[in-house]
């Protein structure tokens, strides 16, 4: 097929909007090699570069030459608005498919069958859904002219993205035959990753990295070990900032506290995560017209995101690897003359990336425990069904599936609604990748806990740790922020982490119907628990220190929590308010709860009685995976040892994890004649991160 | 094992060209080249200089627009651009551990290209493919047949088992997975020449460990997902006897039905191998004795065993001349 320039040219100044417009260097060379079919090609440029610009003028000439159409393989795809604007400028027809809009799928196909459609854009985990491919893809698949793969390092095991999907993807690139155009583009590979991509067949390369160096930044790292002190410091430093911009938290817990903090002090400010849901286009949209002074995100506010005058990026936890950090710091000061972006670095930060790392993978005894479940059903297993059979969380075996289903070849396969193990046994290479990946992931945090104790020489180490060019780096315009820290705001600080307290919602349902031959499934309303309090987090800064120095260190809860737990009561005021109090028993430590009710009573004025006995000694309720075996655990071991009394009742105990315990030792006080049962936990486990 | 990650590109574009690709889906099945007109196109090919790899090159406009081209042009481009499709189906094929090889692959049976013109371009499997080429005794017969047949397919797989040769069948209901079943259960190797449901079939729990151990390994020269069908089920009788070293017709009604035809199509035009019947009574039996089959001597021994499967299929005429002139 020939390449034609000056179409070309018109389609870059339509979409750009500038008749003046004119082609970047490498650009048109790409173009021209992927429309004239001279092998699948890898792009390595910066962010902002125009790679969008390469695909979508190439989809349009193929196009008009009469080719199929183009899908566009992209795990970033919310935050492609602004690339399908300019594609729809040069009158390319863009759909997206995905999980959030599975009711326009109908009128899509529609549209596709039409031949309607240039380009589908999908993310790698659509390809794994079967309705998707049966029933949208089917009417593409034996006419696709082109096929993209953005965020191409995804495909490297050595990329610092791990997308499982992307194996997927990997394989269909590896099997394309190669009159099929395909397109790999990626704004960030260091040559590791590089040399990874080139081992996959016939590929031709045009990586340009362009500079790494961010003269603009002013970049600096902070480390200050109490989370008090930091937004302490973020509350100092926002009203100072020109601007506006983004705060980087590791946790969506975080996010929302580093808001609520912000709020409470005056700023306008919003938190962006992944339960922010349909509302991100709404928050991005706010940070570009400032109307917000930051958004407190987690990496939810993704690469995509580009706005070329963000004034500061802070961070309130350093992120798990450098590249990532530089991935966000990056963000600041695209277009301006001066940014910061400023490191605040606390010891849970390495708890949480620390939690990530070891939760990636399944364990060994994950695999044969699902395995063997599935060893024993001929037809296979649906979702639901091994999660009744799996003493594992329900979290882990979705993950654990996920990645044992995308191996190659893999163990285990989906026909229809269940799982069935396949003729292929699990290879050690598994095993092996595993623990490289693992092992990639410590030195990738080590490398960034350097940058963290950095003294000078930031950008510098950045730019080196990418494989760019440290040479050009220049000293930053601007001064570093001041280190110190408002000990009247850090003392605020303080109580407002004390403060926040958190909501036990009742569990309303059995793990299944016919559990443990209770007539129905749902919990009927009048034995449930209301809703209840936890005073903190387990292990949190605020109270949770102290909960945690109670029971394994002095084997006593303090009076400082039985006065925390009062105001929280007086707080919280449950109506009606409870007239009585009831410890929930445990062999294992069998005075500590008890005794820390009794105290707790006795503050509130109220009786306390211990009508509730454990009969056994059942496992930690922590070492349950699944609700099937927690509830049975529970149900099997906590009894009625008096009559309840009548009245409402204040349920106490010392961490709420499963939240069967609440749950089971409510049944039991109301169907023994007793009134409504309002938990209260001193905190609340399960949820570090 | 092969696998489908690394196909060669004379494979793909057999691949391309005849294979329906995800068979459920339907789509361009009707322009799909079968399997007399790939042949004629890869000789169009050879005649030219040119090899089916290069259809998936800058090369490929210079075959299509070739005067003497066999075939609409665009009807072929329609299939050439199947290539996401074909990426697909592989990796369904690959997540399910189904193999695919092509004719001209060095993993191709050299048993199957004794059957020239009627040699699959395309062979899919699952299981170890070291097993294709140790050759065994067939064992063929009906769907539906008595107890006491049943019994006799069995112990012929066992006794199979036992003098350490490979049992090869179709598969289908009946004698076929009878005399498998003799033969897995006594712990010798199976070979089943499937030819509709591959893909069910090596999901199948009991296959399982047998396929991953090396004990059991299924082919067949259909679509992994393909149904039943019975012209798919004649043809693929040829292949179970061109597997093995000789075959043993267990049961067959007489001028009807596939163990029938199958049978007298060896004995009267391929004569790749001896053919046995299991006795001489029975007006089927009879005239396939006179049509050359010899009478099963019902060895007890290995050696025995072995050298039933030595025995020359009896040479009336030269298969090879016969085709060499029509």
């Amino acid at each position: 097929m020939k390449y034609q320039h000056f179409r070309a040219l018109e389609l870059l100044r339509l979409g750009t909007e500038q008749p003046g417009a004119q082609f970047r260097d490498g650009q048109e060379e790409a173009i021209r090699h992927v429309v004239e079919g001279d092998g699948p090609l890898l792009i390595v440029q910066r962010t902002g570069w125009g790679k969008s610009f390469i695909y979508f003028i190439a989809i349009k000439l193929l196009r008009e030459a009469g080719l199929g159409p183009a899908v566009l393989i992209s795990p970033l795809l919310s935050l492609m608005r602004n690339q399908i604007a300019a594609a729809k400028r040069m009158g390319i027809h863009a759909e997206t498919i995905n999980s959030d809009n599975a009711n326009d799928w109908y009128p899509i196909e529609d549209r596709i069958r039409r031949q309607e459609v240039d380009v589908l854009l999908i993310s790698p985990e659509r390809l794994r859904n079967q309705r998707f491919n049966d029933e949208v893809l089917a009417h593409v698949a034996d006419k696709v002219g082109l096929l993209v793969v953005d965020e191409a390092h995804c495909i490297s095991d050595w990329g610092h993205d791990f997308r499982p999907d992307y194996r997927r993807v990997e394989r269909i690139v590896r099997m394309l035959p190669a009159n099929l155009r395909m397109l790999a583009t990626t704004a960030t590979a260091t040559d590791r990753v590089v040399d990874d991509l080139k081992s996959l067949p016939g590929l031709n390369f045009s990586v340009h990295r362009g500079d790494l160096n961010r003269p603009s930044l002013m970049l600096q790292t902070i480390r200050l070990p109490n989370q008090a002190e930091r937004l302490a410091w973020l509350a100092e430093r926002m009203g100072e900032m020109d601007g506006s911009g983004v705060i980087y938290t590791l946790t969506i817990r975080d996010a929302v506290r580093v808001r609520d903090w912000l709020q409470a002090k005056g700023f306008n400010v919003e938190a962006y995560t992944s339960e922010s849901g349909a509302s991100r286009p709404e928050l991005e949209q706010a940070l570009l017209d400032n109307d917000v002074k930051a958004l407190v995100a987690t990496t939810a506010l993704g690469m995509g995101f580009d706005k070329p005058d963000l004034a500061f990026v802070f961070h309130y936890q350093a992120p798990g690897s450098v590249i990532h950090y530089y991935q966000q710091v990056g963000r600041a000061g695209r277009a301006l003359d001066r940014a910061y972006g400023v490191l605040l670095s606390g010891p849970e930060e390495l708890d949480i990336s620390d939690y990530f790392i070891q939760r990636a993978f399944p364990s060994r005894q994950d695999v044969e425990s699902l395995t063997a479940a599935l060893e024993h059903a001929p037809q296979g297993l649906s979702e639901s069904e091994l999660k009744r059979q799996v003493n594992m969380r329900p979290g882990r075996i979705d993950k654990a599936i996920h990645l044992l289903s995308l191996e190659s070849p893999p163990p285990i396969v989906r026909e229809g609604s269940n799982w069935q193990l396949t003729a292929s046994r699990l290879s050690e290479t598994f095993w092996e990748r595993v623990e490289r990946l693992t092992e990639l992931r410590r030195k990738e945090l080590n490398q960034m806990q350097e940058y963290v104790r950095l003294e000078s020489g930031h950008m510098e180490f950045l730019v080196r740790a990418l494989d760019g060019d440290p040479e050009r780096v220049a000293t930053p315009a601007l001064q570093p922020l001041p280190t110190s820290i408002d000990h009247h705001l850090v003392r605020e600080a303080v109580t407002f982490l004390q403060r926040t307290s958190i909501t036990i919602e009742p569990r309303k349902q059995w793990p299944y119907s016919g559990f443990q031959e209770m007539s129905k499934r749902t919990i009927p309303f009048c034995l449930r628990a209301s809703v209840g309090r936890a005073l903190c987090m387990w292990g949190d800064v605020g109270w949770g220190d102290l909960v945690r120095e109670g029971k394994y260190r002095d084997g006593r809860f303090s009076d400082e929590l039985v006065e925390a737990c009062a105001h929280l009561m007086r707080e919280w005021a449950p109506s009606p308010p409870p007239t009585w109090v009831v410890p929930i028993p445990s062999l294992r430590r069998p005075e500590l709860v008890p005794e820390f009710t009794q105290r707790l009573a006795e503050s509130l004025g109220l009786p306390c009685h211990r009508v509730l006995e454990r009969t056994q000694d059942h496992p930690e309720q922590k070492g349950m995976e699944n609700s099937t075996y927690q509830a049975q655990n529970v149900l099997r071991s906590l009894h009625i040892r008096n009559q309840p009394l009548p009245g409402p009742a204040l349920l106490v105990d010392d961490i709420v994890d499963s939240r069967w315990t609440m749950t089971v030792a409510a049944y039991l006080l109301r169907s023994h004649g007793g009134g409504e049962v309002f938990p209260l936990s001193l905190s609340q486990a399960g949820g570090s991160v | 094992m092969t696998l489908t990650t690394d196909i060669s590109a004379n494979t793909q574009v057999a691949l391309l060209l005849t294979a329906p690709l995800l068979a459920k889906r339907g789509g361009a099945s009707s322009v799909l080249l079968q399997p007399n007109e790939y042949r004629r196109f890869t000789r169009f090919l050879h005649e030219n200089d040119w090899r089916p790899a290069d259809l998936l090159t800058k090369d490929a406009e210079n075959v299509l627009l070739h005067e003497r081209l066999p075939f609409d042009a665009d009807r072929l481009r329609l299939l050439l651009a199947r290539g996401f499709l074909l990426s697909q189906a592989m990796e369904q094929w690959h997540s399910r551990a189904i193999w695919v090889v092509g004719a001209t692959d060095k993993d191709y049976p050299p048993r199957l290209i004794q059957l020239e013109k009627n040699a699959p371009p395309l062979l899919y499997g699952c299981g170890d493919p070291a097993l294709l080429n140790q050759g065994g005794l067939a064992v063929v017969g009906s769907r539906h047949v008595d107890e006491e047949v049943l019994n006799y397919a069995e112990s012929i797989g066992r006794l199979a088992a036992r003098s350490q040769h490979m049992l090869i069948s179709g598969g289908a209901r009946g004698v076929d997975q009878a005399a498998m079943r003799g033969a897995l259960e006594a712990g010798g190797g199976v070979l089943g020449v499937l030819s509709n449901d591959l893909q069910r079939a090596a999901l199948h729990r009991e296959h399982r460990d047998l396929l991953t151990d090396g004990q059991l390994v299924l082919v067949s020269p259909y679509d992994p997902a393909a149904g039943f069908n019975v012209g798919n089920a004649m043809r693929r009788n040829k292949m179970v006897y061109a597997m093995a070293d000789a075959a043993l017709v267990v049961n067959s009604d007489f001028q009807q039905g596939g163990t029938w035809a199958g049978a007298v199509e060896q004995l009267d035009k391929l004569k790749l191998l001896p053919v046995y019947v299991r006795s001489e009574r029975g007006k089927a039996f009879e005239s396939l004795i006179q049509k050359g089959a010899h009478l099963w001597p019902h060895p007890n021994t290995s050696e025995a065993f072995q050298q039933t499967l030595r025995l020359q299929p009896t040479q009336q005429s030269s298969p090879k001349q016969t085709s060499f002139w029509s």
